[in-house]
C-alpha cells in the first residue's frame, strides 16, 4: 500500500561556508525561515494537481491540504480550489496523459487543454453523484 | 526511456521578473519538449553558487508562458547511461536564443532555490512518480526554465535531471 512518506523527496540547501540567506527572502520565497543559516536538509512533496514543489514546515500546525480522490497532498493553492470547485480532482499527471491524446489525435494546444480539463471536471461530477 | 543531464557552468545570472525576456547566457537553461507531443520529466534539479564573495541567490524553477525559438545554443545535454540508445527526436534545451523565454507568472515558481551564492548549493530530488512534467512544445506546459528572480546576483553553475518519456 502507498504512504504519505513513500510521496516524499529530499530538499537540501547548504548554506555551511557563508553567511546564508535573510529570512525575509526564504519565507517570500515559500521556504522555512529557518531554512537560510547552515545545513538545511527536508523532506518535500509534489502537489498532485499543480506539480508546484512544497518544502515541509515543521513550524506549520494547520493541516495540509489532501485529496481524498487522488490520495495525495496537496499545496494551499490547490486545497482552496479543490474546496471551492465542489472537490475536483485533476490530477497533473493524469491531465499530462489526457492532455497528450488530445494532442495526438490533432487537437490544437490550447483546444486540447480545455478539453482535458473539462474531462476531469465531467469526471469529478460524475463520481460526487454516484 | 532515456534520462539526460542538461548542465550550465558558471552562469552570471541576471535577475528576471516574472512575464519578462531572459537575457541570453543570464540563466541556467530552459527545457522544452522536442514536439507537439513529447513528454519530459524532472526528477532533480541542483545549483551550487561559484560567486568570490557574498551573493543572495534566488533560483525558480518552473514553467514559461513564452517559450524559446528560434537561435537556439547553450548548455551540456548528457545521457546519464553511456550505453543507452538516444530517441529518435530529443528535447530542446539551452540559455540562448532569438525569442526570449518568459517566466510565467502563475506556473513559474514550482520550485524555489535560495541560497548564498559565496559556496552554497541546493538541490532538489523528487521521488519515483513524483517528477515535474513537461507536454509538447508550447506554453505553458511545454517548458521549463531555471532563472534568478529578482533580488538574486552570482555565479552558478547547475544540472537538471530529466527523463524523456
Amino acid at each position: 500500500m502507498k504512504t504519505l512518506a513513500s510521496l516524499e523527496g529530499e530538499y537540501t540547501i547548504d548554506n555551511r561556508f557563508n553567511e546564508g540567506v535573510p529570512e525575509k527572502i526564504l519565507v517570500a520565497q515559500g521556504l522555512p525561515a529557518t531554512a537560510g543559516k547552515g545545513l538545511f536538509e527536508e523532506k518535500c512533496y509534489t502537489c498532485s494537481h499543480c506539480e508546484s514543489v512544497v518544502v515541509f514546515n515543521r513550524q506549520r500546525t494547520r493541516p495540509r491540504g489532501f485529496c481524498k480522490k487522488c490520495n495525495h497532498v496537496i499545496c494551499d493553492n490547490c486545497e482552496a480550489e479543490y474546496v471551492s470547485s465542489g472537490h475536483v480532482c485533476m490530477p497533473f499527471k493524469a491531465f499530462a496523459e489526457e492532455y497528450r491524446n488530445n494532442l495526438v489525435l490533432g487537437w490544437s494546444a490550447p483546444i486540447a487543454e480545455q478539453m482535458a480539463k473539462q474531462h476531469f471536471i465531467n469526471q469529478s461530477y460524475f463520481l460526487d453523484k454516484r | 526511456m532515456a534520462r539526460y543531464s542538461l548542465a550550465s557552468q558558471s552562469v552570471t545570472v541576471t535577475a528576471v521578473a516574472d512575464g519578462t525576456n531572459y537575457t541570453d547566457n543570464g540563466y541556467l537553461c530552459f527545457l522544452q519538449g522536442g514536439s507537439s507531443t513529447m513528454q519530459c520529466r524532472v526528477s532533480e534539479v541542483q545549483s551550487g553558487g561559484e560567486s568570490t564573495s557574498s551573493a543572495v541567490m534566488i533560483l525558480d524553477f518552473g514553467r514559461d508562458s513564452t517559450v524559446a525559438a528560434t537561435g537556439i545554443s547553450g548548455c551540456y545535454n548528457a545521457n546519464l547511461d553511456g550505453s543507452s540508445v538516444a530517441p529518435g527526436t530529443l528535447a530542446v534545451f539551452g540559455r540562448v536564443s532569438t525569442t526570449k523565454p518568459q517566466r510565467s507568472a502563475t506556473l513559474g515558481h514550482l520550485l524555489h532555490h535560495s541560497y548564498n551564492a559565496f559556496g552554497g548549493l541546493a538541490r532538489w530530488q523528487a521521488r519515483q512518480g513524483e517528477e515535474l512534467t513537461i507536454i509538447g512544445n508550447t506554453a505553458s506546459l511545454g517548458e521549463f526554465s531555471y532563472s534568478a528572480f529578482t533580488g538574486a546576483t552570482g555565479i552558478v553553475s547547475s544540472h537538471v535531471i530529466y527523463e524523456l518519456v
